[in-house]
This record gives structure tokens, sequence and C-alpha cells, in this order.
């Protein structure tokens, strides 16, 4: 295990499935997310990506923020 | 593939998209203008990172990346199986292509190129991702690291990403190759640099 320093730039070391399998779960996640559910343990490796990816990590943060403006304006 | 059981509104959505005549077209046209909104509202999100003019060319993108989208959409109904609801299925579309394109606009007028006066900048000028790190003999060891181990694309694409903050897309663009892909050669160098600063003795440090 490296310095944890480090993380920024070398990344963690849990299991990380890349852009491609990781952007499979971004609806998935983002919704899960808006209702305020707990997340699954099965997103575990999603989650390594987010840290890890900072245009995944971005991309799934202006999906969020879609959901919950829908979310918003259907309530109103 | 298992088709969850939809929502009342996914199925419905479902429904009009894969039917025929006016229902379908009406389908498309609100699916449409539900995916340029969302885009714009994207752009309207990075606004302070994209140019101050050519607002016209922002917009350009965004339906682009609109159009782009829906064709993608269409063409992959058979795949969607309803582990999200069906807008923020279409709308990861559209965000993952106007991200994209809007990352790639920002960055359209500066180089991407292997800097190696990086590692020697003074310490206000160094990378901030460097300056955090506020021990020059770990930094010493990650040059080293860099130097020994990693190839020139690899080099490239380590310091291009974790030190001068290039999005992935752009670097995708000008190196001809896919986001998957230069995240794959991410990934590696950070696991050669890993081993290498580990095996240096730069190991975890716990004050437990």
């Amino acid at each position: 295990m490296t310095d944890h320093r480090l993380d920024q730039i070398l990344g963690t070391t849990g299991r990380d499935p890349g852009c491609d399998a990781g952007l499979d779960f971004i609806d998935e996640y983002c919704d899960i997310v808006a209702r305020g559910d707990p997340v699954p343990r099965r997103f575990a490796d999603f989650l390594t990506h987010l840290g890890n990816c900072r245009a995944c990590r971005e991309d799934t943060e202006s999906l969020l923020a879609v959901v919950r403006e829908q979310e918003d304006r259907t309530a109103r | 593939m298992d088709t969850l059981a939809l929502d009342t509104e996914s199925a419905r959505w479902l429904r009009d998209l894969q039917g025929e005549g006016v229902a379908r077209d009406d389908a498309i046209a609100r699916l449409h203008a539900m995916l340029v909104r969302v885009a714009r509202g994207e752009a309207a999100r990075r606004r302070a990172t994209l140019p101050a003019r050519a607002a016209d060319e922002v917009d350009d993108l965004c339906v682009q990346a609109t159009n782009d989208a829906l064709m993608a959409i269409l063409s992959k109904l058979d795949t969607y199986r309803g582990a999200a609801r069906f807008t923020t299925w279409a709308c990861k579309f559209v965000i993952l292509e106007a991200s994209a394109r809007l990352r790639r606009h920002t960055w359209r007028e500066r180089k991407v190129e292997l800097d190696d006066t990086i590692w020697d900048r003074l310490s206000d000028q160094a990378p901030p991702v460097l300056k955090r790190l506020e021990d020059d003999q770990l930094i010493a060891a990650l040059h080293r690291a860099v130097d020994a181990h990693l190839t020139e694309r690899q080099r490239l694409i380590f310091q291009s990403v974790t030190m001068d903050d290039v999005p992935i897309d752009v670097l995708a663009e000008r190196l001809g190759s896919t986001r998957g892909a230069i995240y794959k050669t991410l990934h590696d160098a950070r696991a050669k640099l890993r081993r290498a600063l580990t095996d240096a003795g730069y190991a975890e440090q716990r004050n437990d």
C-alpha cells in the first residue's frame, strides 16, 4: 500500500472497472441517490472508479443534478 | 437481458418510442425537447470554464450533442432494461455527449504535450497536486518512477491528466483514441508507479 498522500495522483487500490463499464451504472446510481436510498454494495467498484476518474465523477454529478431538477419539476 | 418491472412513465415512453405513427413522432419530439434542455443546462453549469465569447457555438454544440444522443437512444431502446427510470437512462446519453463536447471546446486552443519542466518548477508554479504532497523526497521518487517505468505515451497521459488537469475526452480526441482506452492507459501507468513507489519504501504511513 502506498502513502495515502499519493492517492490523488495514483488513484486508489480498489477494483476499478474503467469508464466504459462504469458508465453502465451511472443512471441507476443517480436514481438511487436521488431517492435517498442506501447505495447497494454492488456499486463498490463503480464508486472506486468515480474516485479515480474526474470525467466520470463530473458526468455523474451532472446527471444527478438533472434527476433532482426533474423531481423538483414533477413535485411542483 | 432481463427487463425489470417498469414504472408507469418509463413504460409509456418505451411504448410510444417503439410504436408507430403520430404517437412515436410526438414522443420523439418530447424526448428531443427534454434532451436539448438538459444539454443547455450542462453548458450553463460549465459556463465558468467555457470561453466567454461564442455563445452561439456553445449552443450549436448542445444541439449536436442532443441529436447524437437521440440517435443513440433510439438505436439502443432494446437494451433499456429498466434499472433506472427511462428519463434518467436517456439523459445519461446527452450528458455524456454534451460534457465531452464542452470539455473539448474549453481546451480547443490549448496544447496537450509532454512537459518535463513540470517537475522542476518552483513551488509557487508547481501543479497543485504536487504542492499538496509537501514532500520533496516523495516528489523526487515519483519523478524517478515516472522516468524509469512509464512509456512515453503513458507519461503523456499520466502527467496531462493528473498534473495539468487535461480531461480524458480531450486526450482521446487529440490522440485518436477513446475515453475508455485513455483511462485504461492511465490506470496501468498508475499501477506501475504504485508498485515502484512501494518497492522504493513509500509504504502507507499509519498513525495508529
